[in-house]
């Protein structure tokens, strides 16, 4: 079975680079803690125009959300295969979650289209633009994470095999991707349910 | 103290986490719905279910529990920054509104 890593040869006793993966997600959280303060100043003022309550479909959003946190279990589940240094299965897991993330992105183009017919838009009021500032920022950590992952994927693919050790590392894509996770948690909770 | 000594889950205890995160979904949804039912609770038994996955997906996914104190403290670090940010603004937010 796999354990966690101690390094003594760093000071800190964490490898450097993965300790500037957390100091980076610390900084991502104050970013997104930011977004989410704008948003809630905003959140049931009346403004002009239509409500975003009268055109989100929770049932629709829910599967997002679940297809979301589900690709964090195929994430963690490429992780643990990398660990065991099975490498077919780290790459099916890798394409999962690409795949899954994929599918999320997708569902939320469909839901911004839906919005904007329905009238929704950016410049609606100041909270639509908190809205989509808020949920377009998250969406574009998902793209990244989704080219991240594909990456990833193409480099196992090509130099046949991945490694935790060196290169483009699959534990830092995998924190990248829980994070993105844990923000949508947050989101789904303060925007659509409260 | 460090918990990297600790043993990462196996492949099925990730599978039951996740079934225990798709369920606390499932019973945001719920809650959603009966929110006529559930009163004044609903609110704030939805950020103790939001909060639950978060503590979870960090925990377990990410490894937390078992990485080193020094990542611990960058992490929370952030997370009592942004909830200080939070606070701060609503505090504010809610004393315009009084006055």
């Amino acid at each position: 079975m796999s354990t966690a890593h101690a390094y003594p040869h760093e000071d800190t006793g964490v490898e450097t680079r993965k300790l500037g993966m957390w100091v980076f997600l610390s900084t991502e959280i104050l970013f997104f803690g930011t977004l989410i303060t704008t948003f809630m100043i905003f959140k049931g003022k009346d403004f002009p125009g239509i409500k975003l309550t009268d055109v989100y479909d929770i049932p629709f959003t829910s599967i997002s959300s679940f297809v979301l946190l589900m690709s964090s279990l195929t994430m963690v589940l490429a992780h643990n295969a990398l660990e065991s240094d099975d490498q077919e299965k780290t790459r099916v897991w890798l394409l999962a979650t690409a795949m899954l993330g994929a599918v999320f992105l997708a569902g939320q183009i469909y839901e911004f289209t839906e919005f904007y017919h329905k009238g929704f838009e950016l410049d609606t009021n100041i909270f639509s633009s908190s809205f989509y500032v808020l949920t377009g920022f998250h969406g574009l950590h998902v793209f990244i994470g989704v080219v991240l992952l594909l990456s990833l994927w193409g480099i196992g693919q090509r130099q046949n095999g991945l490694t935790l050790e060196s290169g483009m590392n699959l534990e830092f894509v995998a924190l990248y991707w829980h994070f993105v996770d844990i923000v949508w948690i947050v989101l789904f909770t303060v925007v659509y349910l409260i | 103290m460090s918990n990297s000594h600790l043993s990462h889950p196996t492949p099925k205890k990730y599978v039951q986490i996740a079934i225990v995160l798709g369920v606390l979904t499932a019973i945001e949804v719920a809650l959603y719905y009966t929110e006529e039912i559930v009163g004044s609770f609903t609110a704030p038994l939805l950020v103790t279910l939001a909060i639950g996955k978060f503590v979870i997906v960090v925990g377990w996914f990410m490894h937390l529990r078992f990485e080193n104190k020094t990542v611990n403290r960058f992490f929370t670090g952030g997370m009592i920054l942004a909830l200080i940010l939070f606070a701060i603004v609503m505090f504010e937010r809610a004393s315009a509104n009084y006055f």
